[in-house]
């Protein structure tokens, strides 16, 4: 058959290799081809031009919009991963030091969260956030305001409360990942030469486990930095981020060739912060 | 992991505590308020009711948006798996510099931004004349989900021992026996696994609906489109329908992969 010692299956793997190798590259590798050539097409007047140029990257370092936005972007998503990764530690610690059946149910409690609908956790998100949510209504119950607050709905607070709270899952795992990683040993050293607690989680638990923090960090980046629907949700006119420009590429302004551009651009980006991360982790 | 102090522990209690209501909480508003009248954009909550339900049960857009997201979600779910042990037979053959690109390859659409590859797969489709329909949608999430059916078959089959297979073969079974009697029986609790976990990232997926559908919506899509719009309660019902199927996916999902996992931790 297909598995190797049958020598009589010449035909069969053949034919296996023919479609193990073809369909990926026929449904990934052309797609993203044809997505990078797009990028040098460009548009007028609504009409496309296939011809190659540079002029959707030149427009997108002269125009005076996209690079600000791309920035502020850049910097919530930092902002983001900053939060989540505070968030995240304590819980990772926590489910360190726990073990059996505990440490199983409370990673399956974070794991969960992944597997829902990311429309509906945006929208519950919403449903609490806005000016007639829940948030508000219970401070203005417990008394603490007497208008509600709108600071949350509709500006870019929104969307870096919403990501935090979407992305706070992939912060965890990879911290835990590494701090289950510290070896017992190096711990009970530094027990046994005296350090109180504290101690060993300042000199050897926390500077073990940063390689985890950058990659959870970058992790949480770059997840962010590549949604346009939570922005697009609860962003509102003000809430402008990247994502949501490269979407209205292939929406309401109808320019892919730019839009293919942008989302290079992004993809670039992106591919600065890994490598950043792995440089990092790699160095502890 | 050192001892923790009383402290210590209650403090990280405590702050866990507060994560999982950052990630729960948010989830129990809209199915508390589904069973609730709503009036004026307002949740009436003194006056509880099923009338949410019965609104969804005569919204015909979401009944076909429903059975949609079945049809996409079985389909990616079987093409997944069938690719995953057909992939990972053949990378299982031999040793290449062209397999470890394929299995790169594969793992990409995943690794990568949901908002490219949708991006990506919208203007391959334009440019070879496909028209936007649930096919493209299907393309898409298989493209989305292989890597993970992929995955976890392939280290089943990795696992699987050569001699299982060499004893087959000497005991005078054919290719297919082989392949029927042997090796299939043992990715069982893979496939099932990798399939229940497909169907439901599959089931959620949204980024790259969003972009590779035609007119045809599947549920995500469709509730997307309701949220635009604004609130209304037949959504709070729908969200709070999900959240129950997803949950139960999951915990079918869990049932499925954990002796597995149990089985490689004494291994």
């Amino acid at each position: 058959m297909l598995l190797v010692g049958d020598q009589q299956a010449r035909g069969w793997r053949f034919a296996l290799s023919t479609l193990a190798n073809g369909l990926p590259f026929v449904f990934i590798i052309a797609p993203l081809l044809s997505f990078v050539v797009y990028s040098f097409f460009w548009v007028e007047g609504g009409q496309m031009h296939f011809d190659l140029t540079l002029r959707n990257y030149t427009r997108f370092f002269t125009d005076a919009i996209f690079v600000p936005v791309l920035w502020q972007t850049c910097l919530l998503c930092l902002m983001v991963a900053v939060f989540a990764v505070l968030l995240g530690y304590p819980v990772a610690f926590l489910l360190a030091t726990l073990s059996g059946r505990r440490k199983y149910m409370l990673l399956m409690l974070v794991l969960v969260p992944l597997l829902m609908s990311y429309i509906i956790k945006i929208y519950a998100i919403r449903s609490i956030l806005g000016g007639n949510g829940f948030l508000n209504r219970f401070l203005l119950w417990a008394q603490l305001i007497d208008q509600p607050l709108t600071i949350f709905v509709f500006n870019l607070n929104a969307v870096l409360l919403t990501l935090t709270m979407l992305l706070i899952p992939f912060a965890i795992l990879p911290i835990f990942l590494s701090l289950e990683r510290i070896p017992k040993s190096l711990i009970e050293a530094s027990i046994d030469l005296g350090a109180s607690n504290w101690q060993t989680f300042c000199r050897v638990i926390l500077p073990l486990s940063l390689p985890g923090v950058v990659t959870a960090a970058s992790f949480v980046f770059v997840l962010a930095i590549g949604d346009f629907l939570t922005p697009q949700m609860v962003g509102g006119p003000s809430g402008f981020t990247f994502g949501r420009i490269i979407y209205s590429q292939f929406g309401s302004a109808f320019n892919w060739p730019f839009g293919a551009a942008l989302s290079v651009i992004l993809a670039l980006v992106m591919i600065v912060v890994i490598a950043l991360g792995n440089r990092f982790e790699r160095r502890t | 992991m050192m001892k923790l102090s009383r402290f210590a522990y209650l403090a990280l209690s405590a702050l866990t505590a507060i994560v999982f209501i950052l990630l729960y909480g948010p989830l129990l508003v809209p199915i508390a308020s589904s069973f609730f009248e709503v009036a004026h954009g307002n949740v009436q909550w003194d006056m509880p009711s099923l009338s949410a339900y019965a609104a969804l049960v005569h919204n015909e857009g979401i009944i076909t948006a429903f059975l949609n997201t079945l049809i996409v979600g079985f389909c990616a779910t079987f093409l997944s798996v069938v690719l995953g042990i057909l992939f990972a037979i053949h990378y299982r053959n031999g040793t290449s510099p062209g397999r470890e690109l394929m299995q790169f390859v594969i793992f990409l659409p995943f690794l990568m931004p949901p908002i490219m590859i949708g991006l990506a797969l919208l203007i391959f489709f334009r440019e070879t004349d496909i028209s936007r329909s649930l096919l493209t949608v299907i393309i898409g999430h298989t493209v989305f989900v292989l890597a993970l059916a992929y995955r976890t078959i392939v280290v089943r089959l990795k696992s699987l021992s050569a001699s299982f297979i060499e004893a087959s073969y000497d005991l005078g079974a054919s290719s297919w026996q082989t392949f029927f009697y042997v090796v299939l029986p043992s990715l069982k609790s893979a496939l099932s696994g990798s399939a229940v976990l497909c169907f439901a990232l599959s089931f959620d997926e949204t980024m790259i609906t969003i972009l590779v559908t035609g007119t045809d919506n599947t549920l995500p899509i469709r509730l997307w489109a309701m949220m635009r719009l604004g609130f209304t309660p037949d959504i709070n019902a729908l969200v709070a329908l999900i959240l129950a199927l997803t949950t139960a996916m999951c915990i079918l999902a869990v049932r499925y992969l954990l002796p597995t996992e149990s089985a490689d931790n004494a291994a």
